[in-house]
Protein backbone atom coordinates (compact mmCIF):
# COMPACT_ATOMS: atom_id res chain seq x y z
CA UNK A 1 0.00 0.00 0.00
CA UNK A 2 1.24 3.46 -0.89
CA UNK A 3 1.60 6.05 1.78
CA UNK A 4 -0.77 8.93 1.01
CA UNK A 5 -0.15 11.30 3.87
CA UNK A 6 2.98 11.49 5.89
CA UNK A 7 3.37 13.89 8.80
CA UNK A 8 6.95 14.11 10.02
CA UNK A 9 8.01 15.58 13.35
CA UNK A 10 5.45 18.37 13.07
CA UNK A 11 5.78 21.30 15.47
CA UNK A 12 3.06 23.92 15.40
CA UNK A 13 2.53 27.17 17.26
CA UNK A 14 -0.26 29.59 17.99
CA UNK A 15 1.65 32.79 18.62
CA UNK A 16 4.23 31.81 21.21
CA UNK A 17 2.46 28.75 22.45
CA UNK A 18 3.44 25.43 20.96
CA UNK A 19 0.37 23.26 20.40
CA UNK A 20 2.04 20.28 18.68
CA UNK A 21 5.47 19.19 19.91
CA UNK A 22 6.72 17.15 16.99
CA UNK A 23 4.17 14.55 15.98
CA UNK A 24 4.62 11.93 13.27
CA UNK A 25 2.04 9.68 11.68
CA UNK A 26 1.03 8.38 8.29
CA UNK A 27 -2.03 7.27 6.38
CA UNK A 28 -1.85 4.70 3.61
CA UNK A 29 -4.07 4.47 0.57
CA UNK A 30 -7.42 2.84 1.30
CA UNK A 31 -7.05 3.02 5.08
CA UNK A 32 -9.22 4.47 7.76
CA UNK A 33 -6.93 5.99 10.36
CA UNK A 34 -8.13 7.71 13.48
CA UNK A 35 -6.51 10.28 15.68
CA UNK A 36 -8.04 10.20 19.15
CA UNK A 37 -7.40 12.33 22.18
CA UNK A 38 -9.04 14.42 24.86
CA UNK A 39 -10.36 17.92 24.31
CA UNK A 40 -7.47 20.32 23.70
CA UNK A 41 -5.00 17.59 22.75
CA UNK A 42 -4.28 19.21 19.39
CA UNK A 43 -6.44 17.13 17.05
CA UNK A 44 -8.06 20.04 15.20
CA UNK A 45 -4.74 21.84 15.12
CA UNK A 46 -3.26 18.86 13.28
CA UNK A 47 -5.96 18.99 10.59
CA UNK A 48 -5.73 22.75 10.22
CA UNK A 49 -2.00 22.46 9.74
CA UNK A 50 -2.51 19.89 7.01
CA UNK A 51 -5.11 22.05 5.26
CA UNK A 52 -2.94 25.15 5.39
CA UNK A 53 -5.81 27.39 6.40
CA UNK A 54 -5.02 31.05 5.98
CA UNK A 55 -4.20 33.39 8.84
CA UNK A 56 -5.45 34.49 11.30
CA UNK A 57 -7.12 31.12 11.92
CA UNK A 58 -4.12 29.05 10.99
CA UNK A 59 -1.53 27.74 13.35
CA UNK A 60 2.07 28.24 12.26
CA UNK A 61 4.23 25.24 11.39
CA UNK A 62 7.69 25.80 12.86
CA UNK A 63 9.33 22.46 12.20
CA UNK A 64 8.76 19.20 10.41
CA UNK A 65 6.97 18.47 7.18
CA UNK A 66 3.66 17.32 5.77
CA UNK A 67 3.86 15.21 2.64
CA UNK A 68 0.96 14.17 0.46
CA UNK A 69 1.88 11.60 -2.17
CA UNK A 70 5.47 12.60 -1.49
CA UNK A 71 4.89 16.30 -2.12
CA UNK A 72 5.34 18.82 0.68
CA UNK A 73 2.24 20.88 1.47
CA UNK A 74 3.98 23.50 3.53
CA UNK A 75 4.21 26.13 0.82
CA UNK A 76 0.86 25.43 -0.72
CA UNK A 77 -2.01 27.92 -0.48
CA UNK A 78 -5.02 26.40 1.30
CA UNK A 79 -7.40 26.28 -1.65
CA UNK A 80 -4.82 24.41 -3.74
CA UNK A 81 -4.71 21.60 -1.22
CA UNK A 82 -8.34 20.97 -2.14
CA UNK A 83 -8.36 21.95 -5.82
CA UNK A 84 -5.03 20.51 -7.01
CA UNK A 85 -4.77 17.52 -4.67
CA UNK A 86 -7.73 15.29 -3.98
CA UNK A 87 -7.94 16.16 -0.29
CA UNK A 88 -11.01 17.39 1.55
CA UNK A 89 -11.78 18.41 5.11
CA UNK A 90 -15.09 18.26 6.91
CA UNK A 91 -14.25 20.74 9.66
CA UNK A 92 -15.29 20.81 13.27
CA UNK A 93 -18.81 22.16 13.51
CA UNK A 94 -19.47 21.37 9.82
CA UNK A 95 -19.23 24.98 8.65
CA UNK A 96 -21.79 24.71 5.87
CA UNK A 97 -22.92 27.92 4.17
CA UNK A 98 -26.18 28.45 6.00
CA UNK A 99 -27.30 31.30 3.76
CA UNK A 100 -27.10 29.12 0.65
CA UNK A 101 -29.47 26.35 -0.34
CA UNK A 102 -28.48 22.70 -0.14
CA UNK A 103 -28.04 22.61 -3.89
CA UNK A 104 -25.92 25.79 -3.89
CA UNK A 105 -23.68 24.38 -1.17
CA UNK A 106 -22.99 21.33 -3.30
CA UNK A 107 -22.53 23.36 -6.45
CA UNK A 108 -20.08 25.71 -4.77
CA UNK A 109 -17.96 22.71 -3.86
CA UNK A 110 -17.44 22.00 -7.57
CA UNK A 111 -15.97 25.49 -8.09
CA UNK A 112 -12.44 24.36 -8.85
CA UNK A 113 -13.22 21.11 -10.62
CA UNK A 114 -12.01 20.72 -14.16
CA UNK A 115 -13.00 17.14 -14.84
CA UNK A 116 -16.10 17.97 -16.81
CA UNK A 117 -19.87 17.98 -16.51
CA UNK A 118 -20.35 14.25 -16.61
CA UNK A 119 -18.08 13.45 -13.70
CA UNK A 120 -19.67 16.23 -11.67
CA UNK A 121 -23.11 15.00 -12.53
CA UNK A 122 -22.20 11.49 -11.43
CA UNK A 123 -21.04 12.86 -8.07
CA UNK A 124 -24.29 14.78 -7.57
CA UNK A 125 -26.17 11.56 -8.15
CA UNK A 126 -23.93 9.71 -5.74
CA UNK A 127 -24.45 12.31 -3.02
CA UNK A 128 -28.22 12.35 -3.47
CA UNK A 129 -28.27 8.56 -3.49
CA UNK A 130 -26.20 8.37 -0.29
CA UNK A 131 -28.33 11.04 1.34
CA UNK A 132 -31.87 11.06 -0.09
CA UNK A 133 -32.78 13.61 2.59
CA UNK A 134 -30.59 16.14 0.83
CA UNK A 135 -32.35 15.51 -2.48
CA UNK A 136 -35.66 16.25 -0.79
CA UNK A 137 -34.31 19.48 0.62
CA UNK A 138 -32.38 20.74 -2.41
CA UNK A 139 -34.01 24.17 -2.51
CA UNK A 140 -34.02 24.72 1.23
CA UNK A 141 -31.70 27.18 2.95
CA UNK A 142 -29.19 24.90 4.60
CA UNK A 143 -29.41 26.80 7.90
CA UNK A 144 -32.82 25.25 8.36
CA UNK A 145 -31.55 21.67 8.16
CA UNK A 146 -31.33 19.49 11.26
CA UNK A 147 -27.92 18.71 12.74
CA UNK A 148 -27.81 15.31 11.10
CA UNK A 149 -28.76 16.72 7.71
CA UNK A 150 -26.14 19.42 8.05
CA UNK A 151 -23.53 16.74 8.67
CA UNK A 152 -24.74 14.93 5.54
CA UNK A 153 -24.41 18.15 3.59
CA UNK A 154 -20.91 18.75 4.93
CA UNK A 155 -19.94 15.26 3.81
CA UNK A 156 -21.74 15.67 0.47
CA UNK A 157 -19.89 18.91 -0.09
CA UNK A 158 -16.56 17.17 0.52
CA UNK A 159 -17.49 14.48 -2.01
CA UNK A 160 -18.38 17.18 -4.55
CA UNK A 161 -14.88 18.61 -4.35
CA UNK A 162 -13.80 15.25 -5.83
CA UNK A 163 -11.87 13.83 -2.96
CA UNK A 164 -9.85 10.68 -2.58
CA UNK A 165 -8.59 11.52 0.87
CA UNK A 166 -11.10 12.75 3.41
CA UNK A 167 -10.37 14.26 6.80
CA UNK A 168 -13.18 14.57 9.33
CA UNK A 169 -13.06 16.54 12.55
CA UNK A 170 -15.41 15.04 15.13
CA UNK A 171 -18.28 14.23 12.77
CA UNK A 172 -20.19 12.54 15.60
CA UNK A 173 -20.40 15.72 17.66
CA UNK A 174 -23.95 16.70 18.41
CA UNK A 175 -25.52 13.77 16.57
CA UNK A 176 -28.03 11.39 18.09
CA UNK A 177 -26.60 7.83 18.32
CA UNK A 178 -28.73 6.49 15.47
CA UNK A 179 -27.66 9.25 13.09
CA UNK A 180 -24.11 8.75 14.22
CA UNK A 181 -24.15 5.06 13.29
CA UNK A 182 -25.74 5.91 9.95
CA UNK A 183 -22.99 8.38 9.29
CA UNK A 184 -20.26 5.88 10.10
CA UNK A 185 -21.93 3.23 7.97
CA UNK A 186 -21.90 5.64 5.04
CA UNK A 187 -18.27 6.47 5.67
CA UNK A 188 -17.37 2.79 5.66
CA UNK A 189 -19.21 2.37 2.34
CA UNK A 190 -17.25 5.27 0.90
CA UNK A 191 -14.03 3.72 2.19
CA UNK A 192 -14.87 0.41 0.56
CA UNK A 193 -15.30 2.17 -2.75
CA UNK A 194 -11.80 3.61 -2.47
CA UNK A 195 -11.88 6.66 -0.18
CA UNK A 196 -9.03 7.02 2.30
CA UNK A 197 -10.14 8.51 5.61
CA UNK A 198 -8.43 10.31 8.47
CA UNK A 199 -10.90 10.57 11.31
CA UNK A 200 -10.57 12.73 14.38
CA UNK A 201 -12.65 11.79 17.36
CA UNK A 202 -13.05 12.35 21.05
CA UNK A 203 -15.27 9.31 21.16
CA UNK A 204 -12.40 6.81 21.14
CA UNK A 205 -14.54 3.73 21.46
CA UNK A 206 -16.55 4.53 18.38
CA UNK A 207 -13.52 5.65 16.40
CA UNK A 208 -11.46 2.55 17.13
CA UNK A 209 -14.30 0.23 16.23
CA UNK A 210 -14.55 1.98 12.89
CA UNK A 211 -10.90 2.53 11.95
CA UNK A 212 -8.13 0.16 10.88
CA UNK A 213 -5.42 1.94 12.80
CA UNK A 214 -5.20 4.68 15.35
CA UNK A 215 -2.92 7.22 17.01
CA UNK A 216 -3.45 8.62 20.47
CA UNK A 217 -2.69 12.30 20.87
CA UNK A 218 -2.11 13.81 24.31
CA UNK A 219 -1.30 17.53 24.78
CA UNK A 220 0.49 17.83 21.48
CA UNK A 221 2.30 14.50 21.49
CA UNK A 222 1.53 11.07 20.13
CA UNK A 223 1.60 8.71 23.10
CA UNK A 224 0.41 5.46 21.50
CA UNK A 225 -0.32 3.97 18.13
CA UNK A 226 -1.23 0.64 16.61
CA UNK A 227 -4.04 -1.26 14.95
CA UNK A 228 -7.45 -0.68 16.39
CA UNK A 229 -7.41 -4.11 18.06
CA UNK A 230 -4.09 -3.34 19.72
CA UNK A 231 -5.27 0.01 21.01
CA UNK A 232 -8.58 -1.35 22.21
CA UNK A 233 -6.68 -3.96 24.17
CA UNK A 234 -3.97 -1.62 25.50
CA UNK A 235 -4.50 -1.19 29.26
CA UNK A 236 -3.20 2.41 29.28
CA UNK A 237 -5.47 3.45 26.43
CA UNK A 238 -8.35 1.60 28.04
CA UNK A 239 -7.83 3.45 31.29
CA UNK A 240 -7.43 6.90 29.82
CA UNK A 241 -9.80 6.91 26.84
CA UNK A 242 -12.18 3.98 26.93
CA UNK A 243 -13.55 4.50 30.41
CA UNK A 244 -11.65 1.69 32.13
CA UNK B 1 -14.70 62.63 3.31
CA UNK B 2 -15.34 64.28 6.62
CA UNK B 3 -14.57 67.58 4.98
CA UNK B 4 -17.72 66.76 3.05
CA UNK B 5 -18.28 70.23 1.70
CA UNK B 6 -18.63 69.10 -1.87
CA UNK B 7 -21.65 70.59 -3.54
CA UNK B 8 -24.04 68.17 -5.03
CA UNK B 9 -25.73 69.54 -8.09
CA UNK B 10 -28.96 71.20 -7.27
CA UNK B 11 -32.09 69.92 -8.81
CA UNK B 12 -32.70 72.29 -11.69
CA UNK B 13 -35.19 74.88 -10.52
CA UNK B 14 -37.43 74.54 -13.53
CA UNK B 15 -38.23 70.96 -12.62
CA UNK B 16 -39.33 71.89 -9.18
CA UNK B 17 -42.98 71.57 -8.58
CA UNK B 18 -44.00 74.45 -6.39
CA UNK B 19 -47.33 75.79 -7.40
CA UNK B 20 -49.11 72.49 -7.49
CA UNK B 21 -48.54 71.72 -3.84
CA UNK B 22 -48.53 75.29 -2.62
CA UNK B 23 -50.90 74.34 0.15
CA UNK B 24 -48.08 73.00 2.24
CA UNK B 25 -45.67 75.80 1.48
CA UNK B 26 -44.92 77.75 4.65
CA UNK B 27 -45.46 81.14 3.07
CA UNK B 28 -48.88 80.11 1.88
CA UNK B 29 -50.15 79.10 5.28
CA UNK B 30 -52.50 82.01 5.55
CA UNK B 31 -54.32 81.13 2.36
CA UNK B 32 -57.71 79.54 3.06
CA UNK B 33 -57.86 75.87 2.21
CA UNK B 34 -60.46 76.02 -0.50
CA UNK B 35 -58.61 78.82 -2.21
CA UNK B 36 -55.44 76.82 -2.25
CA UNK B 37 -57.21 73.82 -3.65
CA UNK B 38 -58.76 75.92 -6.34
CA UNK B 39 -55.36 77.23 -7.19
CA UNK B 40 -54.09 73.67 -7.35
CA UNK B 41 -56.65 72.68 -9.91
CA UNK B 42 -55.97 75.77 -11.90
CA UNK B 43 -52.31 74.85 -12.20
CA UNK B 44 -51.65 74.33 -15.84
CA UNK B 45 -49.79 71.04 -16.01
CA UNK B 46 -49.50 69.35 -12.63
CA UNK B 47 -49.38 65.87 -14.11
CA UNK B 48 -46.61 66.91 -16.45
CA UNK B 49 -44.62 68.26 -13.55
CA UNK B 50 -45.13 65.11 -11.57
CA UNK B 51 -43.82 63.02 -14.44
CA UNK B 52 -40.94 65.41 -14.85
CA UNK B 53 -40.09 64.97 -11.21
CA UNK B 54 -40.36 61.21 -11.38
CA UNK B 55 -37.92 61.23 -14.25
CA UNK B 56 -35.48 63.38 -12.31
CA UNK B 57 -35.85 61.20 -9.25
CA UNK B 58 -35.03 58.17 -11.35
CA UNK B 59 -31.95 59.87 -12.74
CA UNK B 60 -30.65 60.90 -9.31
CA UNK B 61 -31.62 57.56 -7.88
CA UNK B 62 -29.58 55.88 -10.61
CA UNK B 63 -26.39 57.57 -9.44
CA UNK B 64 -27.05 56.65 -5.84
CA UNK B 65 -27.94 53.11 -6.83
CA UNK B 66 -24.82 52.58 -8.95
CA UNK B 67 -22.60 53.76 -6.11
CA UNK B 68 -24.62 51.95 -3.44
CA UNK B 69 -24.03 48.69 -5.32
CA UNK B 70 -20.32 48.98 -4.59
CA UNK B 71 -20.87 49.54 -0.89
CA UNK B 72 -23.27 46.66 -0.68
CA UNK B 73 -21.13 44.19 -2.64
CA UNK B 74 -18.07 44.78 -0.50
CA UNK B 75 -20.08 44.76 2.70
CA UNK B 76 -21.92 41.63 1.65
CA UNK B 77 -18.68 39.78 1.12
CA UNK B 78 -16.33 41.19 3.74
CA UNK B 79 -18.61 42.83 6.29
CA UNK B 80 -16.45 45.86 5.60
CA UNK B 81 -17.85 49.31 4.94
CA UNK B 82 -15.56 50.64 2.27
CA UNK B 83 -15.80 54.30 3.17
CA UNK B 84 -13.37 55.16 0.37
CA UNK B 85 -15.96 54.08 -2.19
CA UNK B 86 -17.44 57.57 -2.71
CA UNK B 87 -13.95 58.77 -3.57
CA UNK B 88 -13.50 55.88 -5.95
CA UNK B 89 -16.53 57.30 -7.75
CA UNK B 90 -14.76 60.68 -7.85
CA UNK B 91 -11.61 59.04 -9.19
CA UNK B 92 -13.80 57.33 -11.79
CA UNK B 93 -15.16 60.69 -12.95
CA UNK B 94 -11.64 62.11 -13.23
CA UNK B 95 -10.33 59.05 -15.04
CA UNK B 96 -13.23 59.38 -17.46
CA UNK B 97 -12.26 63.02 -17.96
CA UNK B 98 -8.63 62.19 -18.75
CA UNK B 99 -9.49 59.33 -21.05
CA UNK B 100 -12.09 61.44 -22.83
CA UNK B 101 -9.95 64.55 -23.38
CA UNK B 102 -7.05 62.37 -24.50
CA UNK B 103 -9.19 60.60 -27.06
CA UNK B 104 -10.79 63.83 -28.23
CA UNK B 105 -7.35 65.47 -28.48
CA UNK B 106 -8.27 68.42 -26.28
CA UNK B 107 -6.00 67.71 -23.31
CA UNK B 108 -4.65 64.87 -21.21
CA UNK B 109 -1.95 62.85 -22.93
CA UNK B 110 -0.98 64.27 -26.26
CA UNK B 111 -1.38 61.23 -28.47
CA UNK B 112 -2.40 63.23 -31.50
CA UNK B 113 -5.86 61.71 -31.44
CA UNK B 114 -8.92 63.57 -32.63
CA UNK B 115 -11.64 61.04 -32.32
CA UNK B 116 -15.24 61.46 -33.13
CA UNK B 117 -17.05 62.05 -29.78
CA UNK B 118 -19.29 59.01 -30.22
CA UNK B 119 -16.35 56.69 -30.77
CA UNK B 120 -14.44 58.37 -27.95
CA UNK B 121 -17.35 57.70 -25.60
CA UNK B 122 -17.55 54.07 -26.67
CA UNK B 123 -13.90 53.69 -25.68
CA UNK B 124 -14.06 55.92 -22.60
CA UNK B 125 -16.73 53.84 -20.90
CA UNK B 126 -14.92 50.47 -20.77
CA UNK B 127 -11.48 52.02 -20.26
CA UNK B 128 -12.71 54.09 -17.33
CA UNK B 129 -14.46 51.12 -15.78
CA UNK B 130 -11.30 49.03 -16.05
CA UNK B 131 -9.06 51.77 -14.66
CA UNK B 132 -11.43 52.48 -11.78
CA UNK B 133 -11.59 48.77 -11.03
CA UNK B 134 -7.79 48.78 -10.85
CA UNK B 135 -7.93 51.60 -8.32
CA UNK B 136 -10.37 49.60 -6.21
CA UNK B 137 -8.22 46.48 -6.41
CA UNK B 138 -5.11 48.47 -5.49
CA UNK B 139 -6.93 49.80 -2.45
CA UNK B 140 -7.87 46.26 -1.46
CA UNK B 141 -4.33 44.98 -1.92
CA UNK B 142 -2.49 47.77 -0.19
CA UNK B 143 -4.91 48.76 2.55
CA UNK B 144 -7.42 46.04 3.38
CA UNK B 145 -5.69 42.77 2.62
CA UNK B 146 -2.74 43.27 4.99
CA UNK B 147 -5.17 44.09 7.79
CA UNK B 148 -7.24 41.04 6.99
CA UNK B 149 -4.14 38.84 7.04
CA UNK B 150 -3.26 40.09 10.48
CA UNK B 151 -6.80 39.61 11.71
CA UNK B 152 -7.08 43.30 12.60
CA UNK B 153 -10.09 44.51 14.51
CA UNK B 154 -12.88 45.99 12.41
CA UNK B 155 -12.37 49.46 13.89
CA UNK B 156 -8.92 49.69 12.28
CA UNK B 157 -10.30 48.60 8.96
CA UNK B 158 -12.96 51.30 9.05
CA UNK B 159 -10.41 53.95 9.98
CA UNK B 160 -8.20 52.72 7.16
CA UNK B 161 -11.10 53.06 4.73
CA UNK B 162 -11.82 56.62 5.88
CA UNK B 163 -8.18 57.54 5.53
CA UNK B 164 -7.91 55.94 2.12
CA UNK B 165 -10.79 58.15 1.00
CA UNK B 166 -9.06 61.24 2.33
CA UNK B 167 -5.85 60.22 0.60
CA UNK B 168 -7.68 59.93 -2.71
CA UNK B 169 -9.33 63.34 -2.30
CA UNK B 170 -6.22 65.12 -1.21
CA UNK B 171 -4.03 63.25 -3.63
CA UNK B 172 -6.25 64.55 -6.38
CA UNK B 173 -6.02 68.05 -4.92
CA UNK B 174 -2.24 67.83 -4.77
CA UNK B 175 -1.92 66.46 -8.29
CA UNK B 176 -4.41 68.66 -10.08
CA UNK B 177 -4.81 71.66 -7.85
CA UNK B 178 -8.04 73.19 -6.69
CA UNK B 179 -9.30 74.19 -10.10
CA UNK B 180 -12.31 72.39 -11.45
CA UNK B 181 -12.34 70.37 -14.61
CA UNK B 182 -14.99 70.67 -17.25
CA UNK B 183 -16.06 67.36 -18.71
CA UNK B 184 -16.30 67.56 -22.51
CA UNK B 185 -19.59 67.02 -24.34
CA UNK B 186 -19.54 63.54 -25.78
CA UNK B 187 -23.03 63.01 -27.05
CA UNK B 188 -25.31 65.29 -28.97
CA UNK B 189 -28.01 66.25 -26.58
CA UNK B 190 -31.38 65.10 -27.80
CA UNK B 191 -34.42 66.47 -26.06
CA UNK B 192 -37.77 64.87 -26.55
CA UNK B 193 -40.89 66.67 -25.50
CA UNK B 194 -43.56 64.17 -24.52
CA UNK B 195 -46.69 66.18 -23.84
CA UNK B 196 -44.66 68.74 -21.97
CA UNK B 197 -42.31 66.35 -20.16
CA UNK B 198 -38.76 66.93 -21.31
CA UNK B 199 -36.81 63.75 -21.69
CA UNK B 200 -33.17 63.94 -22.64
CA UNK B 201 -31.29 61.05 -24.14
CA UNK B 202 -28.74 61.32 -21.34
CA UNK B 203 -31.38 60.83 -18.66
CA UNK B 204 -32.64 57.74 -20.43
CA UNK B 205 -29.12 56.38 -20.76
CA UNK B 206 -28.42 56.91 -17.05
CA UNK B 207 -31.61 55.21 -15.92
CA UNK B 208 -31.33 52.30 -18.35
CA UNK B 209 -27.65 51.79 -17.47
CA UNK B 210 -28.36 51.53 -13.75
CA UNK B 211 -31.14 49.02 -14.33
CA UNK B 212 -28.99 46.90 -16.66
CA UNK B 213 -26.14 46.96 -14.16
CA UNK B 214 -28.50 45.85 -11.42
CA UNK B 215 -29.80 42.95 -13.52
CA UNK B 216 -26.28 41.90 -14.43
CA UNK B 217 -25.05 41.95 -10.83
CA UNK B 218 -28.15 40.21 -9.58
CA UNK B 219 -27.50 37.46 -12.12
CA UNK B 220 -23.86 37.15 -11.12
CA UNK B 221 -24.60 37.00 -7.42
CA UNK B 222 -27.52 34.60 -7.53
CA UNK B 223 -26.68 32.33 -10.43
CA UNK B 224 -22.94 31.98 -10.88
CA UNK B 225 -20.45 30.07 -8.76
CA UNK B 226 -18.47 33.25 -8.18
CA UNK B 227 -21.63 34.85 -6.87
CA UNK B 228 -22.32 31.88 -4.63
CA UNK B 229 -18.78 32.10 -3.32
CA UNK B 230 -19.32 35.81 -2.62
CA UNK B 231 -22.40 34.99 -0.59
CA UNK B 232 -20.65 32.06 1.04
CA UNK B 233 -17.78 34.22 2.25
CA UNK B 234 -20.13 36.51 4.09
CA UNK B 235 -21.47 33.52 6.00
CA UNK B 236 -18.26 31.64 6.66
CA UNK B 237 -14.95 32.84 5.32
CA UNK B 238 -13.14 29.89 6.87
CA UNK B 239 -14.92 27.28 4.78
CA UNK B 240 -14.25 28.90 1.39
CA UNK B 241 -10.72 27.54 0.84
CA UNK B 242 -11.98 24.13 1.93
CA UNK B 243 -14.08 24.15 -1.24
CA UNK B 244 -10.94 24.73 -3.31
CA UNK B 245 -11.88 28.38 -3.78
CA UNK B 246 -9.17 31.04 -3.60
CA UNK B 247 -10.52 33.52 -1.07
CA UNK B 248 -8.47 36.45 -2.31
CA UNK B 249 -9.63 35.99 -5.90
CA UNK B 250 -13.27 36.24 -4.88
CA UNK B 251 -12.53 39.35 -2.84
CA UNK B 252 -10.71 40.92 -5.78
CA UNK B 253 -13.65 40.15 -8.07
CA UNK B 254 -15.92 41.87 -5.58
CA UNK B 255 -13.80 45.00 -5.60
CA UNK B 256 -13.56 44.88 -9.40
CA UNK B 257 -17.34 44.76 -9.75
CA UNK B 258 -18.03 47.46 -7.16
CA UNK B 259 -15.35 49.83 -8.43
CA UNK B 260 -16.22 49.34 -12.08
CA UNK B 261 -19.79 50.36 -11.30
CA UNK B 262 -18.51 53.41 -9.42
CA UNK B 263 -16.46 54.23 -12.52
CA UNK B 264 -19.55 53.93 -14.68
CA UNK B 265 -21.42 56.19 -12.28
CA UNK B 266 -18.50 58.62 -12.52
CA UNK B 267 -18.76 58.85 -16.31
CA UNK B 268 -22.53 59.20 -16.34
CA UNK B 269 -22.43 61.80 -13.58
CA UNK B 270 -19.72 63.78 -15.34
CA UNK B 271 -21.76 63.74 -18.53
CA UNK B 272 -24.85 64.91 -16.66
CA UNK B 273 -23.14 67.51 -14.45
CA UNK B 274 -19.89 68.26 -16.24
CA UNK B 275 -18.01 70.10 -13.49
CA UNK B 276 -15.55 67.90 -11.61
CA UNK B 277 -13.91 68.71 -8.32
CA UNK B 278 -11.98 66.57 -5.81
CA UNK B 279 -14.71 66.53 -3.15
CA UNK B 280 -17.51 65.56 -5.48
CA UNK B 281 -17.49 61.99 -4.16
CA UNK B 282 -17.80 62.84 -0.50
CA UNK B 283 -21.43 63.79 -0.03
CA UNK B 284 -22.79 61.63 -2.82
CA UNK B 285 -20.77 58.73 -1.40
CA UNK B 286 -22.31 59.16 2.04
CA UNK B 287 -25.74 59.38 0.52
CA UNK B 288 -25.22 56.24 -1.53
CA UNK B 289 -23.94 54.46 1.57
CA UNK B 290 -27.04 55.48 3.48
CA UNK B 291 -29.18 54.38 0.54
CA UNK B 292 -27.49 50.99 0.68
CA UNK B 293 -28.13 50.69 4.41
CA UNK B 294 -31.75 51.73 4.11
CA UNK B 295 -32.25 49.22 1.32
CA UNK B 296 -30.60 46.53 3.42
CA UNK B 297 -26.85 46.52 3.04
CA UNK B 298 -25.43 43.35 1.62
CA UNK B 299 -28.42 42.85 -0.67
CA UNK B 300 -28.16 44.06 -4.24
CA UNK B 301 -31.87 44.71 -4.52
CA UNK B 302 -31.54 46.88 -1.45
CA UNK B 303 -28.94 49.07 -3.14
CA UNK B 304 -31.20 49.69 -6.11
CA UNK B 305 -34.35 50.26 -4.07
CA UNK B 306 -32.50 52.41 -1.52
CA UNK B 307 -30.88 54.46 -4.27
CA UNK B 308 -34.11 55.15 -6.10
CA UNK B 309 -35.93 55.77 -2.83
CA UNK B 310 -33.41 58.43 -1.87
CA UNK B 311 -33.78 59.99 -5.32
CA UNK B 312 -37.55 60.14 -4.92
CA UNK B 313 -37.39 61.51 -1.40
CA UNK B 314 -34.98 64.27 -2.39
CA UNK B 315 -36.91 65.35 -5.44
CA UNK B 316 -40.14 65.04 -3.48
CA UNK B 317 -38.84 67.26 -0.69
CA UNK B 318 -37.62 69.90 -3.10
CA UNK B 319 -40.96 69.86 -4.87
CA UNK B 320 -42.67 70.93 -1.68
CA UNK B 321 -40.10 72.74 0.44
CA UNK B 322 -37.25 75.14 -0.21
CA UNK B 323 -34.30 73.19 -1.55
CA UNK B 324 -32.12 74.08 1.45
CA UNK B 325 -34.23 71.63 3.45
CA UNK B 326 -33.60 68.79 1.04
CA UNK B 327 -30.89 66.92 2.90
CA UNK B 328 -32.41 67.49 6.32
CA UNK B 329 -35.72 66.02 5.21
CA UNK B 330 -34.26 63.27 3.11
CA UNK B 331 -32.05 62.03 5.92
CA UNK B 332 -34.85 62.35 8.47
CA UNK B 333 -37.07 60.14 6.34
CA UNK B 334 -34.29 57.60 6.02
CA UNK B 335 -33.76 57.69 9.78
CA UNK B 336 -37.42 56.92 10.30
CA UNK B 337 -37.23 53.99 7.87
CA UNK B 338 -34.27 52.58 9.76
CA UNK B 339 -36.03 53.15 13.04
CA UNK B 340 -38.97 51.10 11.79
CA UNK B 341 -36.80 48.48 10.12
CA UNK B 342 -33.26 48.52 11.49
CA UNK B 343 -32.06 45.90 9.00
CA UNK B 344 -33.15 47.97 6.03
CA UNK B 345 -35.84 47.14 3.52
CA UNK B 346 -34.37 43.89 2.21
CA UNK B 347 -32.15 43.13 5.15
CA UNK B 348 -32.56 40.07 7.30
CA UNK B 349 -31.42 39.85 10.90
CA UNK B 350 -27.72 39.06 11.07
CA UNK B 351 -27.07 35.37 11.15
CA UNK B 352 -23.47 35.45 10.09
CA UNK B 353 -20.75 34.03 12.22
CA UNK B 354 -17.99 36.42 11.32
N1 LIG C 1 -6.72 29.87 17.53
C1 LIG C 1 -6.01 29.45 18.61
N2 LIG C 1 -5.19 30.30 19.23
C2 LIG C 1 -4.46 29.90 20.31
N3 LIG C 1 -4.49 28.66 20.81
C3 LIG C 1 -5.29 27.76 20.24
C4 LIG C 1 -6.09 28.11 19.10
N4 LIG C 1 -6.78 27.01 18.73
C5 LIG C 1 -6.43 26.03 19.59
N5 LIG C 1 -5.53 26.46 20.50
C6 LIG C 1 -4.90 25.65 21.56
O1 LIG C 1 -4.21 24.58 20.99
C7 LIG C 1 -4.42 23.39 21.73
C8 LIG C 1 -5.02 22.33 20.83
O2 LIG C 1 -6.31 22.70 20.44
P1 LIG C 1 -7.18 21.88 19.42
O3 LIG C 1 -6.31 21.44 18.29
O4 LIG C 1 -8.38 22.66 19.07
O5 LIG C 1 -7.59 20.61 20.29
P2 LIG C 1 -8.62 19.45 20.00
O6 LIG C 1 -9.15 19.61 18.62
O7 LIG C 1 -7.85 18.21 20.18
O8 LIG C 1 -9.69 19.57 21.02
C9 LIG C 1 -5.32 23.76 22.88
O9 LIG C 1 -4.51 23.96 24.02
C10 LIG C 1 -5.96 25.05 22.47
O10 LIG C 1 -6.19 25.87 23.58
MG1 LIG D 1 -11.07 19.98 18.03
Amino acid sequence: MNTLLEVKNLKVRYGNIEALHGISFDVKEGEIVTLIGANGAGKSTTLMSICRLPPPEAPRVTEGDILYKGQSLLNMPPHKVVSDLDMALVPEGRRIFGNLTVEENLKLATYARTDGHEAIHRDYERVYQLFPRLAERKKQRSESLSGGEQQMLALGRAIMTKCGFLMLDEPSMGLAPLLMYDMFRTLRELNQSGLTILLIEQNANLALRFAHRGYVLDTGEIVAHGTSEELLADPEVKKAYLGG
Amino acid sequence: MITGGGPIPEVPARFVLRRGLARTHPRRKAVPRHAARKHHFKAKVPLVEIFQNILNALQFGSFYALIALGYTLVYGVLRLINFAHGDIFMVGAYLAYFVAVTLLGIGGLNLGLHMDPGLALAITVPVTMILTALVGVTLERTAYRPLRRKGADRLYVVITALMAGLVLENGNLALLGASRKRFPDMIDKVIWNLHGVTVTNLKVIVIVASILVFLLLQFIVTKTKIGMAMRGISYDKFAIPLMGIPLDTIIVVTFVLGSAMAGLAGILFAMSYPILEPYMGALIGWKAFIAAVVGGIGDIRGAIVGGFLLGFIEIGVVAVFPSTLRDLFAFSVLLIILWLRPTGIFGVAQTTKI
